[in-house]
């Protein structure tokens, strides 16, 4: 079961994603990672914090969507270096997109 | 070995993804459906299920007169899930219970296809990325080739780009035009030093038009001189010839726009013909130069020229001779280059080409 599957399952926090336009989220999502794995493409915190500002999302949630990330990326066997650097990227920005 | 094939298709269609169901095709009411089928259109509280409540796009009317299928994407939701189905309705034709009556029935075939379409999203997503990048990276190449073609002639780039180096290179058939102006330095103190500069800009932006219109090169600028080379990089027998057309016009464009300008511009012009060296010159800030005896002879024939007036050395006039009209200006003592004879190209209006010279310069 793929992330968005995971996400969307989620009781903790699938209804964030319930009414999401999951076109738009995929190409975020796409931009997102290609961005911090150096690709060309870019998020600035404050556009990040913009976007994040009205679910209040908690730490809880946000742990819960990296740890979802990051089963998914170990079963699609992505190398362990690159999921490392994923996360430590994502954890990174935990400042700017928990606000609840 | 005997097995239930009723069991074994259940779990086939349960695996490969299908919904399956089977609708009337006059009342559109649901007859049969398999599990996955029920799981992604669950029955409404009141009443039967109606195909047209499933796929609203369908028109009852137009299937089974020309087409017998129909396909569509629905998207429906599971928990919080969005799936996108693939639907395809066919009509069926089947023999009635009493073996004679035809009845008709759709049967409606259902695929999972979010996987496809969020793969496809992602794909678009990740190519209209890398098409933006390349774009941008293009256009950054082509800014920095036309900031490089600014300081190289084009063939001299071209040589950069395929070697890496430029070597030094020897042209003998060369003639070399510099111009200045008279007084520029007393001007930008007596006039708006801003305006000034921005006019000349436009002049030797239009001096630009006019080297390439005759095929050769702007070498440089410095200050409010003007260099300009024809026969180099590439060899052009009617080099003398050109730049000699080049002077010309460069005159003439600057008596033009006194006319209607404020500011009155007096140019000098020498135009001399020798051997010269191009090349590349600085590592970190680099430009193109030319060096030797034709340019400096060249800034020496400018030298000796009153305002508005083109002064050749004794090699270009041996070549142009013949094309031109040349007024003989005695001699003159050349610093480095002993006596030298001098001559005058004088005012257009007075020309008379002999050879292909533009129209306008008669």
């Amino acid at each position: 079961m793929s992330f968005y599957d995971k996400v969307l399952y989620s009781d903790q926090v699938g209804d964030y994603f319930a009414e999401t336009d999951m076109k738009r989220q995929i190409d975020h999502q796409t931009k997102f990672v290609a961005f911090i794995m150096g690709g060309p493409a870019s998020y600035s915190d404050d556009m990040l914090r913009r976007v994040h500002a009205r679910f209040e999302i908690s730490r809880a949630d946000f742990d819960e969507v990296a740890t979802l990330l990051r089963t998914t990326l170990e079963e699609f066997d992505i190398e362990r270096d690159d999921i490392d650097t994923i996360m430590y990227e994502i954890e990174s920005r935990s400042p700017v997109i928990i606000s609840g | 070995m005997t097995m239930n094939l009723e069991a074994f298709n259940r779990l086939l269609l349960e695996l490969i993804g299908v919904g399956l169901a089977v609708f009337n095709a006059k009342t559109y009411e649901m007859i049969v459906s398999n599990p996955l089928f029920a799981e992604w259109f669950p029955l409404p509280e009141n009443g039967p299920r109606k195909l047209t409540d499933i796929v609203p796009a369908i028109d009852p009317d137009k299937l089974g007169e020309k087409d017998d299928r129909f396909s569509t994407e629905v998207e429906v939701k599971v928990k919080r899930r969005t799936l996108t189905i693939a639907v395809k309705i066919s009509l069926t034709r089947t023999i009635g219970p009493d073996g004679s009556d035809e009845e008709k029935a759709l049967l409606v075939e259902c695929n999972n296809i979010t996987k496809v379409k969020e793969l496809e999203y992602m794909i678009e997503s990740y190519s209209e990325l890398v098409e933006k990048n390349e774009r941008q990276l293009r256009r950054e190449k082509e800014r920095a080739e036309n900031l490089l073609l600014n300081v190289m002639p084009k063939a001299v780039y071209e040589e950069l780009k395929d070697y890496g180096v430029i070597t030094p290179t020897r042209y003998d058939k060369v003639s070399v035009l510099m111009l200045d102006f008279v007084a520029f330095t007393e001007m930008t103190i007596s006039s708006d030093p801003t305006q000034l500069v921005s006019e000349l800009n436009d002049i030797f932006t239009s001096f630009d038009r006019i080297v390439e219109q005759f095929g050769c090169e702007r070498i440089k600028t410095i200050s409010d001189a003007y260099m300009a080379v024809s026969g180099m990089p590439e060899a052009n027998p009617d080099h003398a010839h050109n730049i000699a057309c080049a002077a010309i016009l460069f005159r003439r464009y600057i008596r033009e726009r006194n006319r209607s300008s404020q500011v009155s511009w007096q140019c000098r012009i020498g135009v001399a013909t020798g051997p010269v060296i191009g090349s590349m010159i600085g590592v970190q800030k680099y430009v193109y130069d030319i060096f030797g005896p034709g340019v400096n002879l060249a800034a020496r024939m400018e030298a000796l020229s009153d305002p508005m007036e083109i002064t050749l050395c004794e090699s270009t006039a041996d070549i142009i001779g013949q094309d031109f009209n040349l007024e003989n200006a005695g001699e003159a003592e050349v610093k480095g280059f002993g006596t030298q004879k001098l001559f005058k190209l004088p005012r257009e209006a007075e020309q008379r080409s002999r050879r292909d010279l533009p129209n306008y310069l008669h």
